[in-house]
């Protein structure tokens, strides 16, 4: 068995890791990310539906690699292995992570995100608390990830759009298609404010990274421009360019191994393609393998200093587990009955919708009351030809098939095009939402595989559904034809935050405010296991900027040699 | 509901010895037995004369068994497409690809009519369509036909080998 060593181990090459990294090795410490997939270029990186969006080549075989999913089905909790379900909760198991794959439609949270629980109290059956720390301690950092990671975007004002400290963003806006005319027109009918989304695709040429194309996939795809920012491209290239970086893809963590209580010796680690085992010593670890991750390596790093987990004396590890609540909505633009623009100008690809509304974020209504409502993304139908060829086959529970299928197909792709909304709320952290390790199922490495139990809060559905209401509003009042919406209280499995929560009190939290684990001090995690609460807007940009954040007090503490 | 459950409830035959079989080179004999069928039933939902191009004309069974051959792909849905080609072979008596078009929609509507039979056609659909929408590159979309029948282009860069020789 070989073994080397580090001044920093990194696990996951994601958003957090990245950032991570970045800070680091521009600090001078040798660093290394270790990452269980490989490492696909940007020149790489294809527009293939079938490879990307249908096969698993960016994420493990569920039969080699797996959660078990618990739900409760006639009042009982019952596991299914991801592998029987095909519900994959792997997000880009490859070099840069998930963020390759994103849409990129970012949001800071709001400075009441930070203290929800003295902002609306209580929640019955929710475990809600506030955040030690606030946001104008993160804003630097929300700036931070602005400018690295380059984000492009427009300041307007709103009640709800959380205050920064610079006057706008360095890079406009992307195109937009014109869509967004007829958008703005039917909001402002409605009184509502549409904004323009920050979106962490280039606008502009940013060092070797291009503007973006317009390819019409961005979603799901690997960026061949570089413009989107993903860990990869913004953070761990420039990040190896320092030459302080070591990158070690195609390596799967086991474990982490403490020989004294207070402190993580090494990354018992094997290679995927040898099947090698390893050792990686360092001086400090930060795990960023994504939240139901994180909690599963620390769970299955128990030895007899650390009985039920490392880092977990609280008993808190693991627990609150939280996914982004709210759902979606579609309508149907059609060529004959289109207004305010051309149906050439509606059909033109690869430009984006870029609309965003905050107007329900805090909901205090007469009638509805005051509550903690939601955000709203709205984009086009993804245009991946397959799906949405496959979406069209069925009439009143019959597949449609023969000349009619040609018919069906035709009118559906040329004659129309699709405008969707997402909303995003709080998923409330509760006692039914959780990852622990499941006793009998293990992974090809045989480790135990994590069990996730994902159940809601009915406050979740609730407040998706108040949404849902008004968005359809909006679409029709654009003009769309059979528009629906579905919200329910089924996980989105690529966002995923909770479970190692971070506090001032080590009995109710895993992590302290610097997201530092409160008894293992060489030990970090930098990705979204930290939140407490998550806010009502994706996660990527409060993760981006945590993890410059923790980057930041990790150099301090190796500076001042506090470990 | 579990996928194994979901795939098998509702089959005539239950569990055919097939499940028990090594992969690939059983399952190319598999094929070659049930192969007519498929190409019968791809032909009959993709058939010529349609906006969009037929099965026959886009070579959509070899697209099919390259596919599902693949140590990729499923092992489950693997073995469900050669299981639901030998089920409507039984339910038709072995006369299913030599019937004409009307004999061959009543056949196909009242195998639609069990869960089975429905998820076994969903099924040859989704991989007939992957083929017709799919890259050139995988051999199906030939001269993009599938694409232009619908004006609807893959994006910028294309792929220039197929992930299964990856």
């Amino acid at each position: 068995m070989t073994s080397r060593m580090y001044d920093v181990v990194v696990i996951g090459s994601g958003a957090s890791g990245g950032a991570v990294a970045h800070t680091l090795t521009h600090a001078g410490y040798k660093v290394a990310v270790l990452e269980k997939g490989r490492l696909i270029k940007r020149e790489e990186f294809t527009k293939d539906e079938l490879a990307y969006c249908r096969r698993d080549i960016v994420t493990p075989n569920l039969f080699d690699e797996y959660h078990v999913i618990e739900e409760k089905v006639e009042g009982k909790w019952e596991g299914t292995p991801t592998y029987d379900s095909g519900w994959s909760f792997w997000n880009g198991n490859v070099v840069g992570g998930s963020s390759n794959f994103m849409s990129g439609m970012l949001h800071r949270m709001h400075p009441d995100d930070f203290r929800l629980k003295s902002k609306y109290g209580e929640i019955k059956g929710a475990n809600v608390v506030d955040w030690p720390i606030s946001y104008d301690e993160l804003e630097p950092y929300y700036l931070k990830a602005e400018e690295l990671v380059g984000i492009s975007g427009k300041y307007e004002k709103h009640p709800f759009e959380p205050p920064r400290s610079t006057a706008d963003f360095t890079q406009p806006p992307t195109q937009e298609n014109a869509v967004v005319k007829l958008l703005d027109k039917s909001c402002e009918n409605l009184n509502i404010k549409s904004l323009v989304t920050p979106r962490s695709v280039l606008s502009q040429d940013k060092g070797d990274r291009k503007a973006c194309y317009y390819s019409n996939f961005c979603g799901s795809y690997g960026c061949s421009s570089g413009a989107k920012g993903s860990s990869r491209e913004a953070l761990l290239m420039p990040a190896l360019a320092t030459g302080n970086l070591t990158l070690m893809s195609n390596t799967y963590v086991k474990s982490l191994h403490t020989s004294k209580k207070e402190a993580v010796d090494y990354a018992v680690v094997v290679n995927t393609l040898t099947g090698k085992e390893e050792h990686i010593y360092a001086n400090l670890f930060v795990v960023a393998a994504q939240a139901h991750e994180s909690a599963r390596l620390l769970l299955n790093s128990s030895n007899t200093l650390h009985p039920n987990g490392l880092a977990n004396s609280s008993g808190e590890l693991g627990k609150n587990l939280i996914f982004s609540a709210g759902g979606s909505g579609q309508g149907e633009l059609h060529a004959d009955d289109l207004k305010e623009i051309k149906f050439e100008e509606l059909m033109q690809t690869g430009l984006f919708v870029n609309r965003s509304i905050l107007d329900w974020y805090f909901v205090d209504h007469w009638w509805d009351g005051t509550f903690k409502g939601g955000s709203v993304e709205f984009m086009f139908e993804h245009q991946n030809i397959i799906s949405r060829a496959g979406k069209n086959n069925e009439e009143e529970g019959k597949l449609v098939w023969g000349t009619a299928l040609g018919e069906k197909l035709t009118e559906r792709f040329m004659k129309q095009k699709s405008i969707r909304f997402e909303i995003f709320n709080d998923w409330l952290p509760n006692d039914n939402c959780f990852v622990s390790l499941d006793k009998t199922h293990k992974d090809k490495y045989g480790m135990p595989v994590g069990k996730l139990r994902v159940e809601a809060h009915p406050q979740d559905l609730k407040v998706g559904k108040y949404i849902a209401k008004k968005c359809e509003k909006v679409l029709e009042e654009m003009g769309a034809q059979n528009v629906y919406s579905s919200v329910s209280s089924s996980p989105p499995q690529n966002l995923i935050a909770g479970g190692c929560r971070f506090g001032d009190d080590p009995k109710t939290s895993v992590l302290n405010k610097h997201c530092q684990a409160h008894e293992v001090p060489n030990l970090f995690v930098a990705d979204a296991s930290f939140m407490p609460t998550g806010g009502s807007v994706p996660y990527t940009w409060t993760i981006y900027a945590n993890a410059f954040r923790v980057a930041d007090h990790i150099v301090k503490v190796l500076k001042e040699k506090q470990i | 509901m579990k996928r194994r459950n979901f795939l098998l409830l509702g089959s005539m035959l239950g569990v055919s010895p097939y499940l028990h079989a090594k992969p690939s080179s059983s399952f190319e004999r598999s094929f070659k037995k049930v192969e007519r069928t498929i190409a019968a039933v791809q032909e009959h939902m993709f058939p010529a004369g349609s906006k969009i191009p037929s099965a026959q004309s886009m070579n959509t069974l070899q697209f099919l068994f390259d596919t599902v051959n693949h140590k990729s792909y499923d092992k489950d849905i693997r073995k469900f497409v050669i299981e639901g080609a030998e089920e409507l072979i039984e339910r038709e008596k072995g006369l299913f690809s030599s019937m004409n078009t009307q004999q061959k929609e009543k056949a196909l509507r009242t195998y639609e009519e069990s869960n089975y039979g429905s998820n076994w056609l969903s099924r040859i659909m989704t991989l007939t369509m992957e083929g017709i929408f799919s890259d050139p590159v995988y051999g199906s979309n030939k001269k993009e036909a599938g694409w232009k029948a619908l004006n609807a282009y893959g994006g910028m860069p294309r792929p220039k080998t197929r992930y299964i020789e990856l």
